[in-house]
Parts: C-alpha cells; sequence; structure tokens
C-alpha cells in the first residue's frame, strides 16, 4: 500500500528535527487559505491538512461544488448572498498557487509544540514535521445547555447553514429561531431569500444593548454595522415576527421536538415546533492548541477560553512540564485565535505567514524602516467592529448557568445537578471530576461540555477563581482507527518518546496544576 | 424538517438499516439522511434517548452511526458511496478507534 507521506528529508538537518515541509497549516478556511498563499507564493513549501473535501472552511463550505453545480444551484448561491461568494477569489487563488500540497478530507488528531502533527486520511494515519505550523481550525458555537437542547429538532444556526451549504437542504416546517449574534440574523435573512419565513426570531439581546455597545464603534466598523442593520431591515420588511429579551427558552417532546415554550420580557409563551435553531455566538476551537500543550486564557465576559498569542499569532507554551523540547513553533490565525470573521482571519492568516517568512529569512521586500506594518494594520481595520459586536450582542442563552435538570455533558448526559453535587462535595478540578461523574468522558471529548463545567466551578468558588484550565487532553483527539494506527508513518524515535510519556500522563505532568 | 433546494440530483443509493434511500454523490451521510427525515441517528448509551445531528461540523459528536458494519462514525463529516450500508446504533457502541461490529 502506497503511504502518501514522503519520508523524513535527510539533508534538511538545520533544525534539531527533520521536516515534511517549512510550513504545515491546519485548516484550509480563510486564515488557513491566505496563509498558505502567501506563504508558498515566497518559495515555501506548505502542507494544508483540511477536514472537508474542497477549500473554503465552515463560512465557504462546499462552495466550489456549488458553483461547479451552476446553474442547478443559481438558487442557493443567490440565497446564500454575497457573505457566501465572496469566498471565491480566494478558493480559486489557493488552488492555483504552486507550492501548495493540500490534503482535503484529512482529520488531524495530534499535535505538538515542536511542529509535529498526527494526521489521518481515510485508513492512513501518521505524522508530519515542519518548521512552522499555523493552526486555523476555526471556532464552534458556544454550547448553550437549556432544558430539550438535545432533543432532535434542536440544532445550531450553524448546522441549519451547513445543511444549506452542503447538503442543498432547507428547513420547512414551524421554525423558531433563538438566541443572538450577527449569525442568527444571517441565516435569517438566507431563509427569508429562500423563501422560509421563521415563526419566529427570539432575541436574548435587548435594546439597551445597543445603547451601551455605541460608544464602541471605530469608523472601519462601520460596512460591518450597516450590513447588519440590512439583514434586520429587510427581516422587518418581511414581517418576520422577531421578539426581544427572550429568556427561559426550553424544548418540549417525547422522542423529538413539538413544541418551545419562552418568556418574552416577563411574559411566557408557548408554541408548537419543528425545528428550532439556536445560537449564542461563536467562541474559538481550541482543542489542538491545548493539545499542543499551548498557553490558554480563561475570559470570563465571553465564557471561553483562547490560547494566548502575539499580534502575530506566536503561541506559547502553558507552564508547566512541556511534551516536547525545543522552541514552540506554532502560531494560531483566525477564528481559533480569536474571533473576528472571515474578513479578519483572511488578514491575520496574511499577517502570520508575514511572520513565519522573517523568521525563515525569506521575506521578499524588507519594508523601509519606519514604515507601516501593512498586514498588521489590515488585522487592526478587519477587527474594528469587533468591541461592538460584543457589546451588542452580550452572551444570551448561556449568560444564566443551567438549572439542576439540564444536560450539560451530551455524551454522557451529565446534568448540571449532579455536576454541582460534585463541586459541593470538593471537586475544584476538571479533570478530577470528570473522573467522578464521566463528564467530559464520553466521545465529543468534553468539547460540547467543558465551558460549562469551568463556569460551574467558577460559580461555587467562594473565592475569585482562578483561570480554569480544561480537561486535560489527550491525543487521538478524534477516533483513530486500530488499523491506522498500526500502520503509522513518519514516526520517529523521538516521538515514540513523547508516545510513551502520554500513557504515563500524571508521571509526566508530575505537579500538574489545572485548578 | 429539510426538503432539497431545487432538484436533488439523488442518483446514488444508500441503505439505512436495509432500506434505500436516493443519495447525492458529495453530500455527508448527515445531509442525505436528514433529507430522508430519519428520525435519530443513534439513541444514546446512557438513556436510550434518539439524536440526531447538532453541529453539523464534528464538534457535538451526536451524528454517530455504524458506517459499512464500523460503529460510531460521525455522520457529518462521511461522505456518502453507492451501495454504502448505514445503521442507526442503538446504546453503547465503542468509540475509541471506531472498530465495534
Ligand atoms: S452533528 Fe455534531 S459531530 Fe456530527
Amino acid at each position: 500500500m502506497n503511504i502518501p507521506t514522503k519520508p523524513m528529508l535527510s539533508g534538511e538537518r538545520q533544525d534539531a528535527l527533520a521536516v515534511d515541509a517549512d510550513v504545515i497549516v491546519i485548516g484550509a478556511g480563510p486564515a488557513g487559505m491566505s496563509a498558505a498563499i502567501e506563504l508558498a507564493s515566497a518559495g515555501c513549501q506548505v502542507i494544508v491538512l483540511d477536514l472537508q473535501p474542497t477549500p473554503g472552511g465552515q463560512i465557504f463550505r462546499a462552495l466550489q461544488s456549488n458553483l461547479e453545480a451552476r446553474p442547478s444551484t443559481d438558487s442557493l448561491l443567490a440565497a446564500l448572498g454575497s457573505a457566501y461568494n465572496a469566498g471565491r477569489t480566494l478558493i480559486q487563488q489557493f488552488r492555483a498557487t504552486a507550492g501548495i500540497d493540500y490534503r482535503p478530507e484529512t482529520t488531524v488528531w495530534d499535535l505538538r509544540a515542536d511542529g509535529t502533527v498526527g494526521w489521518l486520511k481515510g485508513e492512513m494515519a501518521g505524522y508530519l514535521r515542519a518548521r512552522h505550523v499555523v493552526v486555523a481550525n476555526g471556532a464552534m458555537e458556544r454550547p448553550t445547555p437549556f432544558p430539550g437542547w438535545t432533543l432532535p429538532g434542536v440544532m445550531t444556526a450553524g448546522a441549519v447553514q451547513t445543511l444549506i451549504k452542503a447538503g442543498r437542504l432547507q428547513p420547512e416546517g414551524q421554525i423558531v429561531l433563538a438566541g443572538t449574534g450577527p449569525l442568527i440574523f444571517l441565516l435569517a435573512d438566507q431563509l427569508r431569500r429562500l423563501g422560509v419565513r421563521p415563526a419566529l426570531i427570539a432575541r436574548t439581546d435587548r435594546f439597551r444593548d445597543k445603547i451601551f455597545a455605541l460608544p464602541h464603534i471605530r469608523p472601519a466598523g462601520i460596512p460591518a454595522l450597516l450590513k447588519g442593520l440590512g439583514w434586520l431591515a429587510r427581516l422587518r420588511l418581511a414581517g418576520i415576527p422577531m421578539r426581544s429579551r427572550v429568556t427561559e427558552l426550553k424544548a418540549q417532546g417525547r422522542d423529538r421536538l413539538e413544541t418551545v415554550s419562552l418568556t418574552v420580557a416577563g411574559r411566557g409563551m408557548e408554541l408548537s415546533c419543528d425545528l428550532l435553531v439556536v445560537h449564542d455566538g461563536i467562541i474559538p476551537a481550541i482543542e489542538l492548541a491545548h493539545c499542543a500543550g499551548l498557553a490558554l486564557e480563561w475570559r470570563e465576559s465571553d465564557a471561553s477560553w483562547r490560547p494566548k498569542t502575539s499580534q502575530d499569532g506566536k503561541a506559547q507554551m502553558a507552564a508547566g512540564p512541556a511534551l516536547t523540547s525545543g522552541p514552540c513553533r506554532i502560531r494560531i490565525s483566525g477564528d481559533a485565535r480569536q474571533i473576528g470573521g472571515a474578513d479578519a482571519a483572511v488578514a491575520h492568516g496574511r499577517h502570520a505567514a508575514k511572520a513565519i517568512l522573517a523568521e525563515l529569512g525569506r521575506a521578499s521586500v524588507r519594508p523601509p524602516v519606519g514604515a507601516a506594518d501593512q498586514t498588521a494594520t489590515d488585522v487592526q481595520r478587519t477587527m474594528a467592529a469587533r468591541p461592538f459586536i460584543d457589546a451588542a450582542f452580550p452572551l444570551g442563552l448561556a449568560a444564566q448557568l443551567p438549572d439542576d435538570t439540564t444536560i450539560v455533558c451530551r455524551c454522557e448526559e451529565i446534568t448540571a445537578g449532579s455536576l454541582r453535587t460534585s463541586i459541593h462535595g470538593g471537586a475544584t478540578d476538571m479533570n478530577l471530576i470528570r473522573g467522578v461523574t464521566r463528564c467530559g468522558m464520553g466521545p465529543c471529548q468534553g468539547r460540547s461540555c467543558a465551558v460549562t463545567l469551568a463556569r460551574l466551578l467558577g460559580e461555587a468558588a467562594t473565592r475569585t477563581p482562578a483561570s480554569p484550565a480544561p480537561f486535560r487532553a489527550r491525543p487521538p483527539l478524534r477516533p483513530l482507527p486500530l488499523g491506522a494506527l498500526a500502520k503509522l508513518s513518519g514516526l520517529d524515535p523521538e516521538l515514540a518518546e513523547v508516545v510513551s510519556l502520554e500513557d504515563k500522563p500524571e508521571a509526566a505532568l508530575g505537579g500538574d496544576t489545572n485548578g | 424538517m429539510f426538503t432539497p433546494i431545487g432538484s436533488a440530483e439523488a442518483t446514488i443509493t444508500i441503505f439505512l438499516d436495509g432500506r434505500p434511500i436516493p443519495a447525492r454523490a458529495g453530500e455527508t451521510i448527515a445531509a442525505c439522511l436528514m433529507r430522508a427525515a430519519a428520525p435519530y441517528f443513534r439513541t444514546t448509551p446512557v438513556t436510550s434517548s434518539p439524536r440526531l445531528p447538532f453541529c453539523m461540523i464534528g464538534h457535538c459528536f451526536d451524528c454517530l452511526i455504524e458506517i459499512d458494519g464500523v460503529g460510531s462514525r460521525q455522520a457529518c463529516l462521511s461522505q456518502v458511496c453507492d451501495g454504502m450500508r448505514v445503521r442507526t446504533q442503538e446504546g453503547p457502541a465503542a468509540i475509541v478507534g471506531g472498530q465495534t461490529q
């Protein structure tokens, strides 16, 4: 059987370890594509690993195949509008740039700070290593535990968008959209163009939030704000019912969703419902950064972690013993670093690439001393609308911690009540609680419950809680078929040693002080 | 709950618990089964509650299903193939390695 990985390049001993490429980019969304284009155009060997069959990330998901399928996808592309079609040029450029070794349908299940990446494609798996790694694995929707959120018929706004883009499907029946954030309005506007009329848009945000957010408006952020106002105006014009100040959302039904109940400005209401679409903003996907032992910061206002990085995306190691030696070779870019959307991700991908080129000594033209750093300026400009958006759409569905009967861990079906019991019993560490309750031990490895558990711990803390640490992450981060595991390629002795440390995490981490 | 935008162009066939389901080359198993109005993909190991896809991008693992004899695969990350045999999954199934029978 052919193993698609080259053996370690000999003669590349400039670094302590042999490498397969100058740079490995994880994720072919806006940040990953733009970093790869910049790097490969400057002559770097770049490997791009991505989960999906075509480039674009979630925002431009399946854009290429939808464009190829025209004219039968014309109405789909028209409904998705400019936010989606804007990806076309970037994808074409990514495809046309020589020197990008693009590997679609590839899962990354391990990442180490020394630039080593564990990959899986079909039944083949192995390790690759590069001088630099750009982590551009994007974001996830903020988990929003509320009563009934596990029922069939409840989905996230991102899930519905994915079904539109990649499944060429539109929802039908009695639809309720609940939550906050730009994505919910974008989705509602796209549904409107598809001729789908939601029964209700139940907004958790208030008019007051917009007033408080006004001082955060920056000139460079105004186009983004106008776009948002345009969505709202069209939804109002179309007469789609919209309520704000919604609280106490519940999904009810036996084997699937039947009704939704909620409170609007103190008054309860209940309506029958086939599909409840929820959204409460997006947060960085930290699993790769965390697996690599990189430093994360907990942001209470945003109820999420994000990796600690410098402006060019350079990550730093978390305090404590490291699993690998040598400098940290990882940069984090796009929404995986800081939520900013597609334009900001493109700008940051380019900025991170410039920094890598400088480190590799391949910066094409040195800017004159004192000249403005163009890519850094672009990063700032594309993030200009963020402070307003963050203030205008504060945490909604997840603002209140769930009541005791609500499921927090979807996989193992652990309620907030049993987690609180364990916390009141003295557990102060997420890993300990995982061991006792099985919360976070299911197939999603804590992706859906970690932020909520961290907040439950904070709720109980009498002193100011220290920055909580997520569940310890152990590769494989995603299921690895045994067959693939048996014939891993690219493994070298140094890595094998680290793998054996992984078998004894407690010994390896010794004085681990997650708390 | 979901209906095709334009023509479905479902020219190949997959089998859900033995039942033939028209599928479009290039779509995910999750999208295909949502169009076919599958009531659930799996039931949970603890309370046997039914689940359908929740996130569609590989985070929640609610879409786990048996594909060609291998249990606990993510339907939202797997593409359909002509003749593929998919089975809803009841209760517990090993996830590590995904090698259940
Ligand atoms: S639907 Fe969430 S992982 Fe597949």
